[in-house]
């Protein structure tokens, strides 16, 4: 086989439907584009998951009667609440936060607002065992059996919050991924499309290439070469859009998020990890289009 | 070099079969006329010998290969042997004289310092020496022929089939299409070619087939187009 041959072939292709080919390329760029942002947003919800998970805690408050009687967490009571939360699978630690230690972590929060402090006594706050999970996903059964017991008054899970967040995001991230699959068939589409003009406009070219004893490879190669070019070009458009817009607009808007560390900052190295899978999605599915493109309308 | 036996072909939007018990066989070498009214089978018979189409029934031999049972990948080793002319000449009209010529070995994957040395070649024994260069409309219909033939015959096929390869052309410019294909002819080549042309045929007196109906109704070793013409 002689790659010059087959290259300049490609290249005739691509040039002599321009427009087409610029369509084709700008969709698949887009619909990558789509993909590599919805890979994105999942890259920073796990980093953000794993972040928040480990800080949130399960917390177990205590009843009025042991917040306002048991300083030291040493009645018999609270110290069988602490040993059960111990030995229940899935916890990691268990602190103990008296009435005293909630007030003073209440002061430290709130101290830049006087009013908020002066209003509030040590006896509005209930004492605490504060739960350390290693899998939050194990909240439901630690609150199912510790709710109603002697000594508690509730249990709660700061990760409900998170999860709601959480939900908002995987919402935004499927959004996304809609958006790229629909984007994506039409990409499929216009490249099948492109083909089918490709080898009509060269029909007098494959007719020839036929009876002189052409193999198939040397008859649709240059076709399904068009199309990968066209993946990889629309892929590589799409990581250049990822960069730009992470400059011009992640970097910007979320500047704030990212430096109260709310959000994990989304780094270079974050797009390159995600450019490879861009650029051979693109490759691959722009020949997969395109083999069976020639396959079903194609005559060899 | 060609032999067909008892071959039929038939397509689903006929009741009449294109082809029907077909026996034909041509000797390497040979040269051969196919004549019959339009619809009498010529087209289709030579579609068979390129395997553009598989016989509904019997064996198409060309060159040693079964060319019915023959598999797709198999199908280019076929007619990298067989050359092949058309009425129309079907020239690419992008490409100047030569590229048609040297496209046809492109294609095949020959390296490019065999492309460089027969292409001038074989322009040369067309007569098409001087005009290299040029494109396919500046030619006339008789040039743009010898450019089809020259584009046939690079690759030294074994068979050459011509469809009405005279169709477009004048009685002298057939002519000298037809000298042109007898010098091929001589070099080993056999010719099987589809015709409508009276004067040639009778003028050249060579072997004549000829099919009505999809039959082969008559076979003459030293032919004229109409019996008692």
């Amino acid at each position: 086989m002689r790659a010059s041959f087959v290259f300049s072939e490609v290249a005739t292709g691509l040039r002599r439907n321009v427009t087409m080919t610029v369509a084709m390329i700008l969709t698949t760029a887009i619909s990558l584009g789509l993909l590599g942002g919805g890979l994105l947003v999942v890259r920073t919800i796990d980093r953000m998951q794993q972040d928040y998970y480990q800080r949130v805690e399960t917390v177990v408050y205590l009843s009025a009667d042991l917040s306002a009687n048991d300083p030291g967490c040493t009645t018999s009571t609270c110290s069988a609440l602490r040993g059960q939360l111990e030995s229940t699978p899935g916890v990691q630690t268990v602190i103990f936060e008296s009435r005293q230690a909630a007030f003073a972590r209440f002061q430290r929060i709130f101290q830049g607002q006087p009013e908020l402090l002066q209003l509030a006594r040590p006896e509005a706050l209930p004492a605490s065992l504060r739960v350390q999970l290693s899998n939050p996903a194990r909240f439901p059964s630690i609150a199912k059996a510790f709710t109603g017991r002697a000594g508690v008054d509730r249990v709660t899970d700061q990760g409900e919050y998170l999860r709601q967040l959480f939900r908002a995001l995987d919402g935004l991230r499927n959004a996304t991924f809609v958006i790229a699959l629909i984007q994506a068939l039409a990409a499929l589409l216009l490249i099948s499309n492109t083909i089918q003009l490709s080898a009509f406009t060269r029909r007098a070219e494959v007719g020839v290439m036929r009876l002189t004893g052409a193999s198939r490879w040397y008859t649709q190669l240059p076709f399904l070469l068009e199309a990968v070019v066209a993946g990889v070009v629309g892929g590589i458009l799409a990581i250049v859009g990822l960069v730009v817009g992470k400059v011009a607009f992640v970097d910007r808007v979320l500047a704030g998020v990212f430096e109260a560390a709310i959000v994990p900052r989304l780094s270079y190295a974050d797009i390159f990890s995600v450019a490879p899978i861009l650029l051979l999605v693109g490759a691959s599915v722009a020949a997969l289009t395109g083999y069976l493109t020639l396959r079903l309308y194609v005559r060899t | 070099m060609i032999r067909l036996e008892h071959v039929s072909k038939s397509y689903r939007t006929s009741t009449r079969p294109a082809l029907d018990d077909v026996t034909v066989e041509v000797e390497k070498g040979e040269f051969a006329f196919l004549i019959g009214p339009s619809g009498s089978g010529k087209s289709t018979l030579l579609r068979l010998l390129l395997r553009e189409e598989a016989p509904s029934k019997g064996d198409v031999y060309v060159a040693d290969l079964n060319v019915g049972k023959l598999s797709a990948r198999r199908i280019p080793q076929l007619r990298q042997r067989v050359g092949c002319v058309f009425q129309d000449f079907r020239l690419l009209g992008n490409k100047t004289v030569a590229e048609n010529v040297s496209f046809a070995l492109e294609v095949i994957g020959k390296p490019r310092h065999t492309i460089s040395k027969v292409v001038p070649e074989v322009l040369e024994l067309v007569g098409l020496g001087g005009k290299a260069g040029r494109m396919p409309h500046e030619l006339s219909g008789g040039e743009q022929q010898r450019v089809a033939i020259a584009r046939a015959f690079v690759n030294r096929p074994l068979l050459l089939l011509a469809d009405e390869p005279t169709g477009n052309l004048d009685r002298d410019i057939s002519h000298e299409i037809m000298l042109l294909l007898e010098r091929i002819n001589r070099t080993g080549t056999t010719v099987l070619m589809a015709t409508h042309d009276h004067a040639i045929v009778d003028s050249m007196r060579r072997r004549v087939v000829e099919l009505n109906f999809g039959h082969v109704v008559r076979d003459e070793s030293r032919g004229v187009y109409g019996v008692g013409r």
